[in-house]
């Protein structure tokens, strides 16, 4: 008996310990939830806000850049990315197997790349895995995405679909590859390129921020106000670039490069008195023969310019008195050996150019010609010759706001490098550096009568309809020389269009001035020698029309890898066709039709366009017969026939810059202000040209200066 | 049937009341968990709030049915629920659904059933049956090996559906031999075992240097201890004969298992499972990886501070920042929105209810009653300290639900029946002669 109350007692001990265990195991607990929640209670509260609240950056939306007139160049689109939380809670075998043949059929349908079985099996596939965060497509647009709502499945939403989308922007150019580069763009760790990168500051504008607080299912919700800092929207920029001539350009310089198999070319076209760039082409050709923007030649090559530098060295010895255009100089027979150097003419199988005039020497580009020239002037002061074509602001970039300019090299006699030869190299256009669009900063100087000013791409920035900023053109030199030397170089400039090197590009209807360039090329890149061959780079720079010019222009074609090199017949095709594009399309080129003509020879009356009522009781008082198209135009042009007057209906849409010209001054300003435009005028009479081109977007508070007749 | 009173008389309300306040603390705490804007009805049944109270519903009725069954039906057909369950559980090895990795459910429409939970009570009514037939005796090598074989044949079964934290609940039910006379000195072993396992983890890594440019790693140095303490064993009790055996299988067996450490560390634990209890000693750091869910819970909890944050004001778990937090990391919750209070109340309600049952157990008059009762604090007592030692890094997250309280409705019906099953035989007490 006492073995069974031995046992009695060891089974309530040993229940006493299992007592004991469990009133242990609860201390424990206690004490270490103790421990947790009031010793490092503290510390764990900050690792809870770092987890769930954020402050979160609201992106801005990035400005457009436009083109002048108005035409959309870089945008940015919201662009979605598509995932499927494909094991969703709510989303259970019974709804996927229902929906997925249709989901799969219906993303076949809209994206068109793969087969519906090819989408079943990867959904099917990803649920099984468990995928959570399933990719279903990148870069789907606006329009794609409201699609994908209403598809199968997927029209459930974010819980009970497990549909998620991430909207990211992206800039999009909706001309593409027209003016690309130097429209540019602005990547994460990149260097920003173009305008996008020029005007950063301005297009970006400042991102917002607002406290997020995540909250059930992962999503972040704003928490309060009074953190919150709204994002300011990025300023639209209005480049110079005009989108039409950007075209032409473009197409041009296309077509001549494929006819060459060029390995690169540029084309820039500026705005005489503004600097504005109405166009800048670059292309480069890609291993597979095709070519695209890929890099801003124009404005990043610093090459040897070869003839075209013919100009500047002309003008110090013309402006420093040592020459005159009727001078005459000894080219002899086309060979010119300097120490251990030979210099050619490009005539020289024809035996030289003997004796001709300066005027020729330029005309021809005769290299010994300019050579001579620049030696009998400087021989004993070539330092002289270096600081003079320093003043003229040649060996400083131009400092344009967009980024990447080559710089220019205009070398000191002190350098190591300067040799005995150097100055005759120099007077043609070897030994010193200078970008395209250096070397048509200078040529559109002397078109502007010596002003030199800074090329511009952009004109200015606004903010909806309203101007932040007009930027204005920057004068580099108010002169580069006298006005006598230019005029003399204009005669010489003129003169190779006329009877020199580019009569090819001659024309009735308007005169082009300006200088051809086949420049041997002396790129580190591939030397002198490319395809075995040796290398060239064919350059035409000018300006038009010639005795009033509006326009300069360049273009470089480097390496042509057929046998043409010549500045006049692989560059100069792409400036006439450009140009003649340019003339056709701005009226204000066009030489005024003089209205005393018709008051000579007409009996009828002069009349300035205007208001039709107003015109229509003036001409029916005087009892002159009037044709009118329209029954009752607001707004009419007259124009004058032998026996009658023809009134035509003139259109003016709000928003847009009316056409004025042909008015008096009442009406135009009447109009013009109406359209939120300050108007400036200079003359008296009827309105001859506006500065604003008619048809543009009017922004409230831009200044029109109207010119009179 | 001399005395026929009304069962209602003869239950533990007190028991009932606890399970009550458990199952409800739960359901709120379920709803705070995985409360979503969308669907703001606590009663929302597309939800899992709304679809425990389902499981809450079908549990009282469940209770009611259990209570109306006479009690001799648990006994008699111990072995046949028993059979049925392993059938049960072989079965959804072979036709089971796989849910995070474990095939332990069956799909029924909709709806899924663990039959795993269901295994505890019927291998607690198996145990009792067996150990309460008369002349069956702990001593007998027999019975410890026909006990263990009832004890770890579903446990095996529901290792292979790949559930290790359900499995290991079984290894409760040794206290329950230990209390119906299983020498102590087997528990002994087991937890000397345990203890060199986890000595043996800890220090397999380290490098011991002594004077003399003396450097001995780790576990050689497990080994000499051991050798030492067995060594010392022997001197001090030399005059018993059998001691000397005693020393060398302490010696050859501990060397043996602290040998075996790599080995079953790498080749039989799955990498997750090791990976999980080298964080839980402190071995690795793997915030993100393996250390996560205890990382996260303990954020949760400790940012509740003594008093919480107040009901569904939680963010860390209402948030997804917890995995499972309306099941296995259900205490998250209750640490984060009502503080160390809250967790106190759940703490000492918990505890109360195993005391109770305790003493509930030894007033039975039934052999039968009383093992199973027995069983039945057992396994709650497993799952408490395991969960919520889960949940504070008290212990290796090994999955299991807390009682009562986590989301599932095979869990929360395995348990009501476990405890009802009880009461019920604890309320007809007074018919056992």
């Amino acid at each position: 008996m006492t073995s069974e109350k031995d046992i009695q007692k060891d089974i309530k001990w040993r229940a006493y310990l299992v007592y004991f265990a469990i009133c242990l195991f609860g201390l424990v607990i206690i004490g270490k939830a103790l421990t947790i929640q009031i010793v490092e209670g503290a510390e764990l509260k900050k690792k809870v806000e770092s987890l769930t609240l954020v402050d979160k950056s609201i992106e801005a939306v990035r400005g457009n850049i436009y083109a002048s007139d108005g035409s959309l160049l870089a945008t940015s689109i919201p662009i979605y990315e598509i995932r499927m939380d494909l094991n969703t809670e709510a989303l259970t075998d019974e709804i996927f197997n229902a929906g997925i043949d249709s989901l799969s059929y219906q993303l076949s349908h809209l994206f068109k790349d793969r087969s519906p079985s090819s989408w079943k099996q990867e959904l099917v596939r990803a649920r099984a895995k468990g995928a959570r965060y399933h990719l279903i497509k990148r870069n789907v647009r606006y329009t794609e995405l409201k699609q994908m709502k209403t598809f199968a499945i997927m029209r459930r939403g974010r819980y009970k679909g497990g549909f998620l989308t991430i909207q990211k922007n992206k800039r999009e150019l909706p001309f593409q590859v027209l003016a690309a580069r130097t429209i540019g763009y602005e990547k994460d760790g990149v260097t920003p390129v173009g305008l996008e990168g020029a005007y950063s500051k301005e297009l970006s504008g400042i991102n917002g921020q607002r406290l997020m607080q995540k909250i059930a299912g992962g999503v972040w919700m704003p928490v309060g106000d009074e953190n919150e800092t709204e994002p300011l929207d990025g300023y639209d920029v209005y480049s110079t670039i005009d989108i039409n001539i950007q075209d032409v350009a473009e197409s041009a310089l296309l077509k001549q490069l494929v006819k060459q198999q060029a390995d690169h070319g540029c084309v820039v076209l500026m705005e005489v008195q503004t600097g504005n760039i109405k166009a800048i082409a670059n292309l480069k050709r890609n291993a597979n023969g095709n070519y695209y923007e890929g890099y801003n030649y124009a404005i990043g090559e610093s090459t040897e310019p070869g003839s075209t530098f013919k100009l500047p060295a002309l003008i110090a010895a013309i402006e420093d008195g040592y020459v005159d255009l009727d001078d005459i100089v000894d080219c002899g027979n086309g060979k010119l050996n300097l120490y251990d150097r030979t210099m050619y003419d490009s005539n020289y199988d024809e035996g030289g150019w003997g004796k001709i005039s300066v005027k020729r020497v330029f005309e021809v580009s005769s290299n010994i010609g300019m050579a001579k020239i620049i030696r009998g002037a400087y021989s004993k002061n070539p330092q002289k010759f270096v600081d003079h074509l320093k003043s003229m602001s040649l060996a400083e970039p131009l400092g344009i706001s967009i980024a990447g300019e080559g710089s220019p090299n205009i070398k000191n006699t002190d350098n190591n490098s300067w040799s005995g030869i150097t100055l005759e190299w120099m007077a043609h256009g070897y030994e010193v550096l200078q970008t395209p669009l250096q070397i048509l900063t200078y040529y559109n100087a002397v078109a502007n009568n010596g002003k030199m000013v800074r090329p511009k791409f952009a004109d200015k920035i606004t903010k909806g309809r309203s101007i932040v900023r007009e930027i204005e053109t920057q004068v580099i030199n108010p002169a580069i020389c006298s006005k006598s030397t230019i005029d003399k170089v204009k005669q010489a400039l003129e003169g190779v269009i006329e009877n020199g090197t580019a009569r090819n590009l001659g024309n009735a209807n308007y005169k082009i001035a300006g200088k051809t360039g086949t420049a041997q090329i002396a790129n580190e890149s591939y030397g002198y020698k490319y395809e075995s061959k040796v290398s060239h780079q064919a350059s035409f720079v000018g300006y038009f029309p010639a005795e009033d010019p509006k326009y300069s222009c360049i273009v470089v074609v480097n390496a042509p890898s057929r046998n043409v090199y010549y500045g006049n017949l692989v560059a100069g095709p792409i400036f006439k066709e450009v140009a003649d594009k340019v003339y056709a399309n701005s009226l204000e080129i066009h030489k005024p039709l003089g209205p005393q003509k018709f008051l000579a020879a007409s009996a009828i009356p002069y009349s300035k366009s205007g208001y039709g009522e107003d015109v229509k009781r003036v001409f029916q008082t005087m009892g002159v017969e009037m044709k009118t198209a329209a029954a009752n135009p607001e707004w009419v042009t007259t124009s004058t026939q032998e026996k009658s007057v023809t009134l035509e209906s003139r259109k003016v849409i709000e928003n847009l810059v009316p056409n004025v010209k042909g008015m008096g001054v009442m009406d135009a300003v009447y109009l013009l202000e109406n359209a939120g435009l300050k108007v400036r005028f200079v003359g008296r009479g009827a309105v001859k040209s506006q500065s604003i081109q008619a048809g543009t977007r009017a922004h409230k508070g831009s200044v029109i200066v109207l010119e009179l007749t | 049937m001399r005395n026929s009173p009304s069962i209602f008389n003869n239950i533990d309300w007190f028991s009932i009341l606890l399970y009550l306040i458990l199952v409800f603390a739960g359901w709120l705490n379920i709803y705070a968990a995985v409360y979503n804007e969308e669907f703001k009805s606590i009663f929302d049944a597309s939800q899992q709030y709304g679809k425990q109270l389902i499981w809450i519903g079908t549990s009282v009725g469940l209770v009611i049915i259990l209570l109306f069954i006479d009690e001799r039906f648990f006994n008699t057909f111990a072995y046949v629920i028993y059979g049925i369950i392993i059938s049960l559980l072989v079965l959804v090895i072979v036709i089971g659904a796989e849910t995070k990795g474990a095939t332990s459910w069956f799909e029924v429409g909709g709806f899924k059933i663990q039959p795993s939970e269901f295994a505890k009570f019927a291998t607690s009514l198996a145990v009792a049956k067996y150990l309460s037939t008369m002349n069956v005796k702990m001593s007998d090598l027999k019975t410890k090996a026909i006990a263990l074989t009832i004890i770890f044949l579903p446990s095996l079964l529901i290792l292979a559906q790949n559930d290790t934290g359900s499995a290991l609940v079984y290894g409760a039910f040794i206290l329950v031999l230990y209390r119906e006379g299983l020498s102590g000195n087997i528990l002994l072993i087991g937890v000397s075992a345990a203890f060199l396992f986890v000595m043996a983890l800890i220090m397999r890594n380290e490098i011991f240097h002594f004077p003399f440019k003396i450097e001995i790693d780790g576990t050689l140095l497990l080994i000499i201890s051991l050798g030492l303490f067995s060594t010392a064993l022997w001197y001090f009790n030399r005059k018993s004969k059998q001691i000397i055996y005693i020393s060398i299988a302490i010696l050859v067996g501990g060397a043996g298992l602290i040998k075996s450490v790599d080995y079953i560390f790498n080749n039989v634990l799955e990498p997750h499972q090791s990976k999980r209890i080298n964080v839980m000693l402190g071995l690795e750091s793997d915030p993100k990886g393996a250390g996560y869910n205890v990382n996260q819970s303990l954020i949760a909890i400790g940012s509740g501070g003594i008093a919480g944050k107040g009901f569904l004001e939680g963010t860390q778990t209402k948030y997804n920042f917890v995995p499972e937090q309306s099941t296995d990391f259900i205490f998250c919750t209750i640490g984060e929105e009502w503080g160390f209070l809250g967790a106190l109340v759940i703490i000492i309600l918990f505890v109360t209810l195993l005391l109770r049952i305790m003493y509930l157990t030894t007033r039975q008059r039934s052999d039968f009653a009383r093992i199973y009762g027995y069983g039945v604090a057992c396994i709650l007592f497993f799952h408490f300290a395991i969960n919520i030692g889960m949940t504070i890094g008290l212990a290796p997250v090994i999955g299991i639900p807390l009682p009562f309280f986590s989301y599932g409705g095979s869990s929360l019906w395995g348990f009501t029946i476990l405890l009802f099953i009880f009461l019920k035989l604890d309320s007809d007490r007074m018919k056992v002669l």
